[in-house]
């Protein structure tokens, strides 16, 4: 078992790190934390602009209804109007 | 799974438009125009947008509750004789009994206005209200779909802009 114990020795012998690393991370730090800053300011700009469409589309569609009760109302109480004024006259 | 489907179309058929109006041909001509298709799954959206706390909107919030649709189709022309008698006779002909029954309608040869009621009903329920106005310059078509209570359409009376009923 002899080879056993040198090759985890070697595998878990202590390694200085390049002369780089600490500036590699440091760089990988940097460059992570802005991608992940603008991901969520993505996901929070098409919620929120989401929520703003479909209110949006809300507010046109209660429109449209108030449109469209304002013109059949209209015509339903001209006739009402026109019943009632000829029950008046009897 | 077949009759679910079956019964999803003929939901969706009873809650569709319930008479066509056939008047896109006259789009061209009007000087204004307005043509409103709310389904329910519309009206329901937009209910939801209805302030309770504006009278105004409350009403409309009360009326469209019950409402599986609106259907107008309005024209304003600039000149007189731009719709036809049959226009508005293809219309009437769709509106026959047992389904359709005339309620009401008024003619003012002053003002030369007319306009028709009808209701649908189906076992005894009003399940649709259908409405052809028309003056010299302008023709109104409306489609409402659902159980309607004419007396809330009534309520909206100094509402809208629409005149306020005197009661006797």
């Amino acid at each position: 078992m002899d080879w056993l114990d040198e090759e985890l020795k070697q595998a878990l012998a202590r390694k200085e790190p390049g002369a780089d690393f600490d500036a590699r991370v440091r760089r990988k730090l940097v460059r992570t934390t802005p991608r992940w800053l603008a991901a969520a300011a993505a996901v929070i700009v098409i919620a929120g602009g989401g929520a703003l469409y479909r209110r949006h589309q809300g507010e046109q569609a209660k429109e449209q209804v108030m449109l469209a009760v304002r013109l059949t109302g209209a015509k339903l109480n001209r006739v009402q109007v026109h019943v009632q004024a000829l029950g008046e006259r009897q | 799974m077949k009759i679910a489907v079956l019964g999803c179309a003929l939901a969706a058929a009873l809650f569709a438009q319930q008479f066509k109006f056939n008047l896109d041909h006259l789009a061209p001509k009007a000087s204004e125009k307005v043509d409103l298709s709310l389904s329910a799954d519309l009206l329901h959206f937009a209910a939801n947008f209805l302030d309770t706390g504006d009278p105004d909107e409350a009403k409309v919030k009360k009326l469209v509750g019950g409402l599986q649709g609106i259907y107008v189709k309005s024209f304003e022309f600039k000149k007189e004789g731009q719709y036809t008698k049959g226009d508005l006779d293809q219309i009437r002909n769709q509106l026959k009994a047992p389904e359709w029954q005339r309620m009401m309608g008024f003619e003012s040869s002053e003002d030369r206005e007319t306009v028709e009621v009808w209701v649908r009903s189906e076992n005894g329920k009003m399940t649709g209200l259908a409405l052809l106005a028309t003056e010299a310059t302008s023709l109104t078509v409306a489609n409402i779909v659902g159980s309607i209570e004419l007396s809330s359409l009534s309520e909206l009376g100094g509402h809208l802009g629409i005149p306020k009923l005197k009661k006797k």
